[in-house]
């Protein structure tokens, strides 16, 4: 079956700019395809329009780099997809698809 | 390989996200915290991890040929465009602003229902790269580069199209001078849709000529 791409996610600007090398996604590791492929495909069913999401990922990335100043280098900023990860888990929260607590648990359980 | 083939002295700036800066552990962290994330959206019955494999695919191999499929929704939509595009395809995808080649000529060849064309470079891995991102890997491999002008229609089984004995098949062969782009048909059932709509169909493999814009509805 062939699966068309949203245009609006290949399309976003600003600091929301997709990853990518000759138009090709960039993904260094399996979770960051992985968390790119689950927030969009809650979408795809309806969950959360795309501006939805894109806003979010606009406010982490500016509230990590208003939290640390301009002048920190990018090398110690959180990455791309980490911004992604936490702008879906906001919105899993906000939409009632998962408790804070759930969250909450899925960071604690890595220490 | 002469350096005028190869394909990274025109790469655009890369930017400084597309080098890994995780160590180790924060990506181990990470691959925890989304797997943890993803079962229990998987337990919620919100997504199946067969979409999630198959999402990912399709944006990996589609996302790059974007500006190619811009190029190809116009020409079916305007056929002044594409009369410009088949005659000087240069000035015209760098009218929808792509450009980047640097001295080769683009050449859009035009299928049609008795003749299909499929691209390739014989010598090493020459390709359209600003409309069509970086080239797969089977595009670079040996195999496909010999065989696809020994026996073109064996390929294209492999890739899953088969044509009728009557179509022409023209293989197109790029070099640094001349990088080629398939125009593929017009799929029947898209009469009412938009442009947009019509640049979503377009995939990268179509463009290169080993399959054919899927039939709507």
């Amino acid at each position: 079956m062939y699966r068309a791409i949203k245009q609006d996610i290949a399309d976003m600007g600003g600091v929301a700019v997709l990853p990518r090398q000759s138009g090709e996604l960039v993904f260094h590791d399996p979770w960051e395809r992985r968390v790119f492929a689950l927030a969009v495909a809650l979408c795809e069913q309806g969950l959360y329009t795309w501006d939805e999401f894109r806003e979010r990922l606009i406010a982490e990335i500016a509230a990590a780099e208003q939290a640390t100043g301009p002048d920190t280098l990018a090398a110690a900023l959180p990455s791309y997809y980490e911004h992604w990860l936490a702008a879906f888990e906001q919105l899993l929260i906000e939409k009632g698809m998962c408790t804070p607590e759930q969250v909450t648990a899925l960071k604690a359980d890595l220490r | 390989m002469s350096t005028a083939h190869g394909q990274g002295a025109h790469d655009t700036v890369p930017d400084a996200r597309l080098e890994k800066r995780l160590t180790a552990e924060q990506t181990q962290a990470l691959e925890a915290r989304v797997k943890s994330l993803e079962s229990l959206l998987v337990t919620k019955g919100l997504v199946s991890p067969e979409t999630l494999d198959k999402l990912a695919a399709t944006y990996e191999s589609d996302l790059g040929p974007m500006n190619g499929a811009k190029v190809i929704a116009r020409a079916w939509v305007d056929p002044a465009y594409k009369q410009r595009l088949l005659t000087n395809a240069t000035a015209a995808m760098a009218e929808l602003g792509f450009s980047g080649l640097q001295g080769e000529h683009m050449v859009v060849v035009e299928n049609t229902p008795t003749i299909h064309n499929i691209v390739v470079c014989t010598l090493c891995s020459c390709y359209p790269w600003p409309v069509l991102g970086l080239p797969p890997i089977w595009y670079k491999s040996a195999p496909y580069r010999s065989r696809v002008v020994l026996d073109p229609r064996g390929v294209l089984r492999e890739f899953g199209l088969v044509l009728d004995e009557s179509v022409e098949l023209r293989v197109w062969d790029s070099s640094a001078e001349i990088r080629y782009l398939v125009l593929p048909e017009r799929p029947s059932g898209t009469e009412h849709r938009s442009e947009e709509e019509l640049a979503a169909l377009v995939t990268r493999d179509a463009m290169i000529g080993v399959a054919r814009v899927p039939i709507q509805g």
